[in-house]
C-alpha cells in the first residue's frame, strides 16, 4: 500500500517542483500552509506506524498480504470517491453514484449470466448505463434546476429498487466470464491489478481538473456560478458533463466490484457511497486545502481504510468500521468548511 | 417660488424635521435639512442623486441616527440622538420601502398576520377571523384580491398596495398614522405606477398623510399637494399647496436657473477626437426585457455613458449586448459584422463586460487572485502537458503591477482584497483580452477614491488605444468625468443624448429626472 501512496504523492510533488515559488493557496509559503496541505498525509503515516507497532496488530498489520488485500478491497471505494468529487467540484452532490455502481455490477453479471453476453459487451453496456444515469441526473439538476441533494437521493432509491427487481433479490453467482474474477484477484508487481486502474483514474482526473481549462472552469463554477457565466463559461453544460463522467466512473467501479467479489449481490450501494463521501471530504482538507481534489481523495480513502483495518486487526468489533467512517465524514466536513472560511478571512 | 413659503399652521403639521445633519466620514449627507408635513396631504420629497432624501428616510426609520437636529412627530419632540425606530413607530410613522418585504409564497392574509399577529382560537389560529379582517382591509384599500391569494400572484401595483395596507392595518379612526413611501414606483411599469398612485391619492383624499420619495417627476406632480426639494443635503425649497411645473422642480433640484439649461450652448461640436472614427459597436432596435428599441453606435476610442433611473434598462442593455439575454428583436454588430448570440461568441467578437455586482457576478472569492485574472484567458495557458503555471503566474504578477492592484502576491484568495483592488483586478481580467468593446456597469461602485482615479485613468488609456467604451452609471459626476457623450435611457429607449459643453452633471440630473419629453435635446432647434 505504501507503494501506491508514494506514487500518487510523487506526482503531486513533481507538480509542485515544476513551480518553485510554490504554494498554490492562501497559506502562502507559511508554516501553516504546509501543515494544512500535508496534515492528512502525516496522519496516515502516523496511523500506519501506530498499528505496525501496536502489539495487538503488529503481527498481521504491516504485512504485504494485508496491504495487498486492503488496497484491492479499497479500489472500488477509491474509484467511487473519485467519481463523487467531479460533481462536488462544481458544487453539486451526486448521492446516486453508489447505486449506479451497484447497478453496473449487477447488470454486468446479469447480462453475462441471464443473456449470455460477452464480457466486453456487458462491461461496455454497464458503463454506458452509468453515464446515461449521470446524464439524466445532470439534466434534472442543471437544466431543470432541481435540488441535486434530493434528486440524486431519489435516483439512488429508484436504482436500488431496479436492482432488486432485476436480480429478484438473489446474488448472481453463475455464468460470469471467469476472466473477470481472475483479473480482480491477479497481481502485478506485487500489487492487485485493480490498484493500477485506480492509479490511472487518479492521474487522468488530476490532469483533467488541475491542468486543463475545462478543470479550471469547473472550479470557477464551484466558486461562483454567476461569475463563471459572465466570463463565458457554459455553466450548465459543464456541470452536466461532470455528472456524466461521474456516472461512467461509477459504472467502472461497479465492474471492478464484480471483478473483486466474483459475484453480484442485490445491493443499493449505500455501503460503498458513504466511505467514498467521507474520503472525498477528507481529501478536500489535503493537498489543495478547501477544494475537492483527486490526490487528496486517494489519501482520504487510504486513511479511512488503513485506520479501520488496524482497528479490526487489533480486535475491535464490526461496529468499529461504520463508527469510524461516520466520524471521519463529520470531522472532514467540519474541517473543510472551517478551512474554507479561514481562507476568506486570512488576508495576504 | 424658490424661497421657503410661509410654514403651514403649526397644529396642522404631523411631522417636522428641523436642522437635520448627518455625516458619513468625510461626506455630509444632510446639512441642516428641514421638512414639514401637513396632516392629510401627500408630500413629495424630491432631489437628485445624493441630495439626502434617502438618508432622511433612513433617519426617520431609525436605520441611521442623525448627528444633529430635531424631529417632531404628532406633538412629541426628540433630539437627533434620542430618536430611534421604536419612537417613530410609537408616534405613528409607517414605512413601505422599495423592497416591500412581502412573502410571495404566503397568502395575502398570512402576510398581514405575520406583521400584526394571528388571531387565536383556543390553541390554534382562527383562520376565519383572520380572513374576515383581511378581506375588510383589502376592500378598504381597493385591492381586488382574496385573502387566500399568494402575495406573489398579485399584480405589481397591488403588491405595493398590500404592503401599504399591511403597514397601516392598525390605524384606528382617531389615530393619524403617517405613511412613508420610499420610491414606491421605481420598479413598476408605467401603467402599474399610475394604478398605484391613483389608489394612494384616493387614500389621501380620505385623510391619509403620506410622505413620498420618488425620482419620477410626472408621478410626483400628479399626486402631491406639497413639495420639499433637497439639494446637497439642504432644503432648497418648500412648496405647500402650490403646484409647480416639472420644469420648475427640476431646476430647483439641479440648481440651474430656469431657461439656462434650455439654451443650447453655441452649437458646440459634439466632443471628441473620435468623430471621424468608424463605429465599432452598433446596436439597432434592441428589444427585450425593459428595452423597447435601443439604437446606439459607439466609435473607436469613444467613451459613451448610459444614464437613466433605476429600472430604465441600463444593466439590461449591457447584458444583452454581452449575450447574457437573448433579445426579442434587434441586432448587435461589432466592426460591422453581426455578433452571434451567447456570451462566449460575444467574447470572441471582442466584447468585454464588467458587471455591477462585483461580489455576486464577477468574483471567484475563494480562488486566488491569479485564477481570477486568468478566468477569461484560460485556453492561452493550456499545453498538452498541462497548464503553463509559471507563465500564468508571471503574467498575473505583471497585471497586478500594471493595474496597481494591492495584494501580497498573486496567490492570495480574491476575497482577501479590498473592493477597489477587486474591481481593478476584474477590469484587468478583461483588458488582457484586448477587447474592442468594453462594457462597464457601475465601474466604481463601492470603490475608494484612490482606486477610482486609477480606474478612470485605465479606462481613458484603453479608449485612447482604440477601444469603444460604454459606461452605465447612476453616478452622474462619474459620467461627466469620464465620457465623451452620454445617452439617457428612459422607458427602455434612448430619450436624448448630450456631449461637449452640454455634458454637465446638472444638465444630466435634469435629463435623467424629467419623465416627459419637454426637455429640449441639446443642440436642438430652440
Amino acid at each position: 500500500m505504501s507503494l501506491t501512496n508514494t506514487e500518487t504523492v510523487a506526482t503531486a510533488a513533481g507538480n509542485a517542483a515544476a513551480a518553485p515559488p510554490a504554494d498554490r493557496r492562501g497559506g502562502g509559503g507559511s508554516w501553516r500552509g504546509h501543515a494544512e496541505r500535508h496534515a492528512l498525509l502525516g496522519l496516515l503515516v502516523a496511523v500506519v506506524a501506530f498499528f505496525s507497532l501496536y502489539p495487538d496488530s503488529a503481527q498481521t498489520f504491516f504485512t504485504s498480504s494485508n496491504a495487498s488485500m486492503l488496497l484491492g478491497n479499497q479500489s472500488v471505494v477509491a474509484l467511487l470517491a473519485l467519481a463523487v468529487i467531479l460533481p462536488l467540484v462544481t458544487g453539486y452532490f451526486d448521492f446516486s453514484l453508489g447505486a449506479v455502481a451497484a447497478l453496473s455490477s449487477v447488470l454486468t453479471a446479469g447480462l453475462m449470466s441471464f443473456h449470455g453476453w460477452s464480457l466486453w459487451a456487458a462491461v461496455a453496456v454497464s458503463v454506458a448505463a452509468g453515464a446515461a444515469i449521470g446524464a439524466v441526473n445532470g439534466l434534472l439538476v442543471t437544466r431543470f434546476g432541481l435540488n441535486s441533494f434530493v434528486t440524486t437521493l431519489g435516483m439512488a432509491t429508484l436504482l436500488g429498487g431496479l436492482v432488486q427487481w432485476y436480480t429478484g433479490g438473489q446474488t448472481i453467482l453463475a455464468g460470469i466470464d471467469p476472466a473477470l474474477p481472475q483479473f480482480g484477484s491477479a497481481t502485478w508487481l506485487g500489487l492487485p491489478r485493480v490498484v493500477f486502474i485506480v492509479a490511472l483514474a487518479t492521474v487522468v482526473l488530476w490532469y483533467l481538473l488541475a491542468h486543463t481549462p475545462f478543470g479550471r472552469r469547473l472550479y470557477a463554477i464551484g466558486s461562483n456560478p454567476r461569475s463563471a457565466r459572465l466570463v463565458g463559461v457554459r455553466v450548465d453544460r459543464s456541470a452536466w458533463t461532470t455528472f456524466v463522467m461521474a456516472g461512467a466512473l461509477a459504472g467502472v467501479a461497479g465492474v471492478l466490484q464484480l471483478a473483486r467479489a466474483g459475484s453480484a449481490t442485490a445491493d443499493n450501494g449505500t455501503g460503498l457511497l458513504f466511505p467514498a463521501l467521507a474520503a472525498a471530504f477528507l481529501g478536500a482538507t489535503a493537498v489543495v486545502p478547501g477544494f475537492f481534489n483527486p490526490v487528496g481523495t486517494i489519501i482520504g480513502v487510504l486513511f479511512v481504510s488503513v485506520s479501520v483495518s488496524g482497528l479490526t486487526l487489533s480486535g475491535a468489533s464490526s461496529w468499529a468500521s461504520p463508527v469510524f467512517n461516520g466520524a471521519a465524514l463529520l470531522v472532514a466536513v467540519g474541517l473543510s468548511t472551517y478551512l474554507g472560511r479561514a481562507r476568506g478571512v486570512r488576508t495576504g | 417660488m424658490t424661497s421657503t413659503e410661509t410654514a403651514p399652521v403649526a397644529t396642522d403639521v404631523v411631522l417636522r424635521i428641523t436642522g437635520m445633519t448627518k455625516r458619513f466620514g468625510a461626506t455630509t449627507a444632510l446639512d441642516g435639512a428641514d421638512l414639514a408635513l401637513r396632516a392629510g396631504t401627500v408630500h413629495a420629497l424630491v432631489g437628485g442623486n445624493g441630495c439626502g432624501k434617502s438618508t432622511t428616510i433612513k433617519v426617520l426609520a431609525g436605520v441611521h441616527r442623525a448627528d444633529a437636529g430635531r424631529i417632531e412627530v404628532a406633538g412629541s419632540v426628540w433630539t437627533a440622538a434620542g430618536y430611534d425606530a421604536r419612537a417613530g413607530r410609537a408616534a405613528g410613522l409607517r414605512f413601505v420601502h422599495q423592497d416591500l418585504g412581502l412573502f410571495p409564497e404566503l397568502s395575502v392574509a398570512e402576510n398581514f398576520a405575520l406583521d400584526a399577529g394571528y388571531p387565536a382560537a383556543g390553541p390554534g389560529i382562527s383562520w376565519r377571523r383572520l380572513h374576515q379582517r383581511v378581506a375588510g382591509l383589502l376592500e378598504a384599500y381597493e385591492i381586488d384580491a382574496s385573502p387566500r391569494t399568494p402575495a406573489g400572484a398579485l399584480r405589481p401595483s397591488q403588491r405595493t398596495l398590500v404592503a401599504i395596507a399591511r403597514a397601516l392595518q392598525d390605524q384606528e379612526r382617531d389615530q393619524q398614522l403617517v405613511l412613508v413611501l420610499d420610491e414606491p414606483t421605481a420598479t413598476l411599469p408605467q401603467h402599474e405606477s399610475q394604478l398605484l398612485l391613483d389608489a394612494v391619492r384616493r387614500r389621501a383624499d380620505r385623510g391619509q398623510t403620506v410622505l413620498m420619495v420618488s425620482h419620477r417627476m410626472a408621478e410626483v406632480l400628479s399626486v402631491s399637494d406639497d413639495f420639499t426639494v433637497f439639494r446637497d443635503g439642504r432644503t432648497v425649497a418648500t412648496l405647500a399647496g402650490v403646484r409647480p411645473t416639472e420644469r420648475q422642480l427640476v431646476d430647483l433640484m439641479s440648481g440651474t436657473a430656469t431657461g439656462a439649461a434650455t439654451q443650447p450652448a453655441a452649437a458646440s461640436a459634439p466632443a471628441g477626437p473620435a468623430t471621424a472614427e468608424p463605429a465599432v459597436l452598433e446596436v439597432a432596435g434592441l428589444v427585450g426585457g425593459p428595452l423597447r428599441g435601443v439604437d446606439l453606435a459607439v466609435r473607436r476610442g469613444e467613451i459613451v455613458g448610459v444614464a437613466g433611473l433605476v429600472g430604465s434598462g441600463r444593466t439590461s442593455l449591457l447584458k444583452t449586448v454581452f449575450g447574457q439575454h437573448e433579445p426579442v428583436a434587434g441586432s448587435v454588430r461589432v466592426d460591422g459584422a453581426p455578433a452571434a448570440p451567447g456570451t462566449p461568441a460575444r467574447m470572441a467578437a471582442g466584447i468585454a463586460y464588467v458587471p455591477e455586482d462585483r461580489g455576486g457576478e464577477a468574483a471567484f472569492p475563494d480562488l486566488t487572485l491569479r485564477e481570477n485574472l486568468s478566468a477569461t484567458v484560460l485556453r492561452r495557458y493550456w499545453r498538452p502537458w498541462g497548464m503553463a503555471r509559471r507563465r500564468e503566474r508571471a503574467e498575473a504578477r505583471g497585471l497586478i503591477g500594471a493595474h496597481a492592484v494591492k495584494a501580497a502576491s498573486s496567490e492570495v484568495p480574491f476575497a482577501a482584497l479590498s473592493g477597489g483592488n477587486q474591481q481593478k483586478a476584474v477590469l484587468a481580467r478583461w483588458l488582457r483580452r484586448e477587447p474592442q468593446v468594453l462594457l462597464l456597469d457601475e465601474p466604481t461602485q463601492g470603490v475608494d477614491v484612490m482606486s477610482r482615479g486609477d480606474i478612470y485613468r485605465t479606462v481613458r488609456d484603453v479608449a485612447a488605444g482604440g477601444c469603444a467604451v460604454v459606461v452605465a452609471s447612476s453616478d452622474l459626476i462619474e459620467l461627466y468625468a469620464l465620457c465623451d457623450r452620454v445617452v439617457v435611457l428612459r422607458d427602455g429607449r434612448i430619450a436624448t443624448e448630450v456631449s461637449g459643453s452640454q455634458l454637465t452633471p446638472d444638465h444630466l440630473t435634469e435629463l435623467t429626472q424629467s419623465t416627459a419629453g419637454p426637455v429640449p435635446a441639446p443642440g436642438g432647434t430652440r
